[in-house]
């Protein structure tokens, strides 16, 4: 299955950085190096096996722009699965930035109806009060979006707020989060565990999680325990995980070594983090010391077969 | 001069309390510390050095820091209790306030780019000056913010500024040919800053040899190609193995310990969760009765009573966390792996994974009686010093 992702907004506002953090596995320090994307850059990411990630980077320049609007406007447009606008939060040209904006949408409305829009706040690490700001350009966003349903993040490269927006952004197009979450909560009853994240093997998104159907949108749910004390967990926890995993993993890759598993013996808890499926890791998260991560560990190995079913099944 | 010799024998004489102390949770604030000046010509980036490595600061936010505008003392509790002094750019031989020979270490910090006529004037002096009144004074040289020039260039001055101080220093009295500084090229946005201050460090560490004698034995006996003592606080390495240290492997160690430290803090459950130490491990633990039957997944439960028991003890301090990544899918792949060894102590090694997985009991075994060696070294500092 083959979705796609149109990345857009004005030159400079940070798109093709935000991709190559995500789906190349480059650190935030290299971005500098990135150069100006012209047109339009298509790429195809597998994600998830099956699903067929077929993204659109367009270049922002006004030229580029004005030829998406016009001349290229049904080639963009059109089968859209999900449009990611990104705005520079800093930007020195707020007013056309709007317009642009305004425009892609009603394209968009006309080509893609079904298409899901989020809106990314970036370079948020620049502004002194980003809650303010973001409160902010949220309200204006909504006015101008009228009634589309659009979800507005505010992100920056340099901590874990990317990994967020992003993973709510894959949760929307993977058909069978649902059942993943479902399948995800039974094994985290099986191990004992507190909590059993999925993340994506290349880009350490969330896809799904044990704690609730819905996912990644939720934090700081309670989640299962066996002695009915709810465990109230840090809300970021997700998202941060991504960050650290990915930070690791270019860690290694400087040493010529690929991360492959990790297991943690702490004071506070264990987490065992391994492949699940052939492009999934999972996380488990226990809390309770009775438990011998070894067990956790055959668990996992015995349950790969059900996901790799469960994955393809519904991916058909 | 005479005087201050004298002085110094004193201190020499005197020094029991300035041994270095493992490990020392019961610190009383009166300790003495182990003095390290730092030095250098304004904005080379002293107090960004010491923010950096002490006190978590992001090293862009290094920028802002503002001048220093009279000498400092910042007491820092790494294995070994130091007291850094932190000087302005205009400070003499004569404007410390104490005899130079009392202290351990000089650290001079000299921006890559600067021109080095003037620092190294100003470097000879103070060497002068520490000499005489302590020829055993460590001399260190950070060749600072390497991250502003190529590779090529980096090295070319690095040479020269080694060059330039040492014939600088053989100039002025042949006596001076026994002075060696050491040289390190250091910038904060990189871990060149961590294992220089290591460098630095060992010099201070008393009961160095006996910790690296002991890594040696790890390594040897666990099939280790590199191990690190490492502080968790400062992520600066206290000891290692005698294998040369490669600085990828060395940055390895120091991402993957920021790793564990932020990855602890995440999935601690802030609603009490019950001490897990203290839960006690029978047949009818509770995980095993509610996870049958919900097997739809055909994955067994996790029950303990298949089970050995955990070795875990009820005591606390009697658990020590650890880790382990492997490195590679494969097999003859290498696995890190993390022991903690004190509060403020952990073991990192690499270790080939058929070793780790297939003989991870006798690894574990080696890590236990590394644990007590460490631990008895670091009692006996601690004796030591109170007793003194």
């Amino acid at each position: 299955m083959k979705k796609k992702v149109l990345l857009m907004g004005a030159s400079g506002s940070g798109k093709t950085s935000m991709r190559s953090l995500i789906f190349s596995n480059n650190p935030a320090s290299l971005t500098s190096r990135l150069g100006a994307t012209i047109d339009v850059e298509q790429n195809h990411v597998r994600f998830l096996g099956d699903l067929i990630l077929n993204l659109w980077d367009c270049g922002g320049q006004d030229s580029f722009m004005d030829s998406y609007l016009t001349t290229q406007r049904p080639t963009i447009f059109q089968q859209v699965g999900v449009m990611i606008y990104v705005f520079d939060i800093e930007s020195r040209e707020p007013g056309k930035d709007m317009e642009y904006y305004r425009d892609c949408l009603d394209g968009l409305r006309y080509y893609s109806p079904d298409a899901a829009i989020f809106l990314l706040l970036h370079k948020m690490d620049l502004v002194r009060d980003p809650q303010q700001a973001l409160e902010k350009r949220r309200q204006e966003l909504e006015e101008v979006s009228g009634d589309a349903t659009i979800s507005v993040f505010g992100t920056t490269i340099f901590d874990q707020t990317l990994y967020k927006a992003w993973s709510s952004i894959v949760h929307t197009l993977i058909p069978n989060a649902g059942i993943l979450s479902k399948h995800l909560s039974i094994f985290a009853q099986a191990c004992g565990a507190t909590e059993v994240i999925l993340f994506e093997r290349t880009t350490f998104l969330v896809v799904a999680t044990s704690s609730s159907g819905s996912g990644v949108a939720s934090s700081a749910v309670p989640t299962y325990t066996k002695d009915g004390a709810d465990h109230q967990l840090e809300p970021t926890r997700y998202e941060r995980t991504s960050e650290l995993i990915k930070a690791f993993k270019y860690t290694c890759s400087r040493v010529r070594e690929e991360f492959h598993t990790l297991e943690l013996d702490l004071h506070e808890f264990s987490a065992i983090l391994d492949e699940l499926t052939k492009n999934t890791y999972v996380l488990v998260i226990l809390h309770d010391p009775t438990i011998e991560t070894a067990a956790v560990k055959l668990n996992i190995r015995l349950a790969r077969n059900k996901f790799e079913t469960l994955q393809a099944d519904s991916l058909v | 001069m005479a005087s201050n010799y004298i002085s110094y024998d004193a201190t020499a004489s005197n020094q029991r309390p300035q041994r270095p102390l493992l490990n020392g949770t019961r610190r009383s604030s009166s300790v003495q510390r182990t003095k390290v000046l730092f030095l250098g010509l304004r904005r080379s980036g002293k107090t960004s050095i010491q923010s950096v490595l002490f006190k978590d600061m992001p090293p862009k936010q290094t920028f802002y820091i503002e001048t220093t505008m009279r000498i400092t003392k910042y007491p820092i509790d790494t294995v070994v209790p130091l007291e850094l002094w932190d000087t302005p750019g205009n400070a003499t031989p004569e404007s410390i306030g104490i005899p130079i020979g009392q202290f351990r270490s000089l650290i001079f910090v000299i921006d890559i780019r600067d021109l080095y006529n003037q620092p190294i004037t100003k470097l000879v002096d103070f060497v002068t000056a520490a000499y005489q009144s302590n020829p055993d004074i460590n001399i260190e040289v950070f060749v600072h913010k390497s991250e502003k020039l190529q590779e090529d260039d980096k090295i070319e001055n690095f040479r020269q500024i080694q060059e330039r101080v040492t014939d600088r220093l053989l100039d002025l009295a042949p006596e001076y040919e026994g002075v060696q500084p050491n040289f390190y090229l250091t910038s904060v946005y990189d871990h060149s800053l961590h294992e220089a201050f290591s460098r630095v460090l060992h010099k201070l560490i008393d009961s160095l040899p006996y910790l690296e004698d002991m890594l040696n034995v790890f390594c040897a006996n666990s099939q280790s190609p590199k191990a690190f003592l490492f502080d968790t606080k400062s992520r600066l390495y206290v000891a290692t193995d005698a294998s040369p240290v490669d600085s990828a492997t060395h940055n390895l160690c120091c991402d993957y310990l920021e790793m564990l430290t932020s990855f602890g803090t995440l999935y601690k459950s802030a609603s009490a969760s019950p001490p897990r130490h203290i839960q006690p491990t029978g047949p009818n633990a509770p995980s095993s009765s509610s996870a049958n039957g919900t097997s739809s997944t055909s994955s067994p439960t996790a029950s303990t009573d298949a089970l050995p028991q955990r070795s875990r003890k009820p005591n606390k301090e009697m658990f020590y966390p650890s880790a382990a990544t492997s490195l590679h899918p494969a097999t003859p792949g290498t696995t890190l792996t993390y022991h903690a060894i004190t509060s403020s102590l952990a073991l990192l090694a690499l270790v080939p994974t058929a070793v780790y997985e297939g003989r991870r009991g006798l690894l574990e075994y080696n890590v236990v009686f590394f644990r007590e060696g460490v631990q008895e070294i670091c009692d006996v500092e601690k004796e030591t010093r109170e007793g003194g």
